[in-house]
């Protein structure tokens, strides 16, 4: 028990150790630009620099503060890019285990789904924004479909890693199709969807911020470019920038929180720890 | 021999695989009729065929002649009405489930109430001696614990039959002679009929009736050994000479190996 706390303890410390050297590496650097450069702010300005200018009471532009336009732009865009990774959360559970019922489904779907993963974000974007002719829509679009690429395959993956030995116990028992799939091919998925989410979700909130820059008109991207062009205060890109880090962070760490909660294999390590 | 008395009637069984447009025999012409509450071993080495005329009898595999009549029906109709259970080489424990709810899972596909299936399992893990582990999850038992849960949750459906595909054969030597004691303990108190798939020679002796010598290609029945050692049977007999005996005839009997 004891062993086990210093392991936990220690893991926090290393984790401190790194925060503490990402930041000296990063005020070394800004020292250094400072030192050269003449606008040192754009390249890599100092952590307090962009922590005051977050309780900066300034206005920049349309009457808001730097932290009021990232706010009110990070809501736009994020919102979106959580519909879309939902969206694309459904689709690809319900196409793997749609893959899954019918071999011919998979066969029909799985060029296409490789053919969609190996577009790049960035020629498809332009491509829907012209399709839907709405920013907001295009953004909730692909988000979705890099959500759904790999939730797609990793739950057809988990799908397919059910032992031979279970199914034939399935059939001995004289199951239904359904609860084959209720009893045992979907509790066994679950992990394998949960890593998919875990990937895909960062995803959701690039892409959502990468088909901003493609318009004019507000989204966390959009401001992000204006911002670096000197159309405002650079401060808002880096607040962008901390912003998007943090959040892309923190939407796998949620992942992994839902899966500790509904992955039937997880809450079986929780309890056996506890 | 009365026709009512046969629990699993093989008929002239034999299985073709097509492989590559080869046709590869995996059992040929097997016949063996097998009495109600008898303990019946297949024996063979790898190849034999024996784990592929156990799955015949499951209605895992259609033998591609001959046929298999299980009490009278065919093995569809056995496994829909649930005269067998099975255990398999591994365990096949649900690690999500505790020991008792894996023993429950094939009550509740037959839609049993809740109260029903906890003292079917209840009764269950008595008979496997796990009535303290009823909580647990199957990793925290041994090799051998999830064995018993594998059994236990075959017996559940309570099936006249009991098919065993060499159950016993991952697990150490110690653990194992425990098992063979504990499997005739059960098989004692149930009156099952029992098809033991086992490479184990001195294992098949001590617990069978009759020994059935598979040998391999192509798979045949090559001999037939009837054990006519005293029961109750306990871990001492296989220090007799009548035991060592039995083992050496039995291993006499393989052919082309």
């Amino acid at each position: 028990m004891k062993a086990l706390q210093t392991i936990r303890s220690s893991r926090k410390l290393v984790t401190l150790v790194w925060i503490l050297g990402l930041i000296i590496l990063w005020e070394c650097g800004a020292f250094y630009i400072e030192a050269v450069k003449r606008t040192p702010e754009n390249v890599l300005p100092h952590l307090w620099q962009i922590i005051a200018s977050v309780f900066s009471t300034k206005v920049i532009s349309n009457g808001q503060t730097a932290t009021q336009i990232v706010l009110t732009n990070a809501g736009a865009t994020l919102l979106r890019a959580g519909y879309g990774f939902l969206i694309g959360m459904a689709g690809g559970f319900l196409l793997a285990i749609l893959m899954k019922l019918s071999g011919i489904v998979e066969k029909v779907a799985f060029p296409y789904l490789m053919l969609i993963q190996m577009i790049p974000i960035l020629g498809m974007a332009p491509i829907v924004l012209a399709i839907t002719k709405d920013i907001g829509v295009s953004r909730i679009v692909i988000a979705a479909i890099l959500t759904f690429y790999p939730v797609c395959t990793n739950t057809l993956a988990g799908l397919k890693s059910v032992e031979q030995e279970k199914l034939d116990l399935m059939y001995l028992c004289a199951a239904n199709r359904y609860q084959v799939y209720w009893k045992t091919l979907i509790p066994t998925c679950i992990p394998f969807f949960f890593t998919g989410l875990k990937i895909s979700a960062p995803m959701a909130i690039t892409a959502s911020i990468l088909v901003d820059t493609l318009q004019g008109d507000g989204g966390l991207g959009c401001m992000l470019s204006q911002s670096l062009k000197h159309a405002m205060s650079i401060y808002v890109f880096w607040q962008i920038v901390f912003l998007s880090a943090f959040v892309g962070v923190a939407s796998s760490w949620l992942m992994g929180l839902l899966e500790r909660r509904f992955s039937p294999q997880k809450r079986l390590a929780a309890r056996k720890g506890a | 021999m009365n026709g009512s008395q046969t629990a699993i009637k093989i008929d002239n069984v034999g299985m073709v695989y097509r492989a590559d447009n080869q046709e590869v025999t995996a059992l040929t012409g097997v016949s063996l009729d097998i009495e109600k509450g008898e303990f019946i071993s297949l024996l063979g080495p790898s190849g034999c065929g024996k784990t592929t005329l156990l799955r015949i009898v499951a209605d895992l595999l259609a033998p591609t002649s001959g046929q298999v009549l299980i009490d009278g029906s065919s093995p569809r109709e056995a496994r829909l009405q649930k005269k067998y259970g099975m255990v398999f080489q591994s365990p096949v424990l649900y690690e999500w489930r505790t020991v008792q709810k894996n023993i429950e899972l094939p009550l509740e596909l037959m839609k049993l109430s809740k109260e029903e299936r906890a003292e079917r399992a209840r009764k269950m893990l008595e008979l496997v001696g796990l009535t303290d582990f009823a909580h647990h999850y199957p990793q925290q038992l041994s090799g051998g614990m999830q064995q018993r849960v594998g059994i236990a949750r075959a017996l559940a459906l309570r099936p006249e039959i009991l098919l065993m595909d060499e159950p016993f054969s991952a697990l150490d030597e110690f653990t194992r002679e425990k098992l063979h004691e504990d499997l005739l303990r059960i098989w004692g108190k149930t009156n099952k009929t029992v098809l033991f798939v086992t490479h184990n020679i001195a294992e098949a002796v001590f617990l069978s009736d009759r020994v059935c010598v598979l040998s391999p290609h192509p798979g045949r029945l090559s001999a037939v050994v009837n054990i006519d050692l005293p029961r109750p049977r306990t871990m001492e007999l296989r220090d007799t000479p009548e035991f060592t005996a039995l083992v050496a005839k039995v291993r006499n009997s393989f052919e082309g190996v």
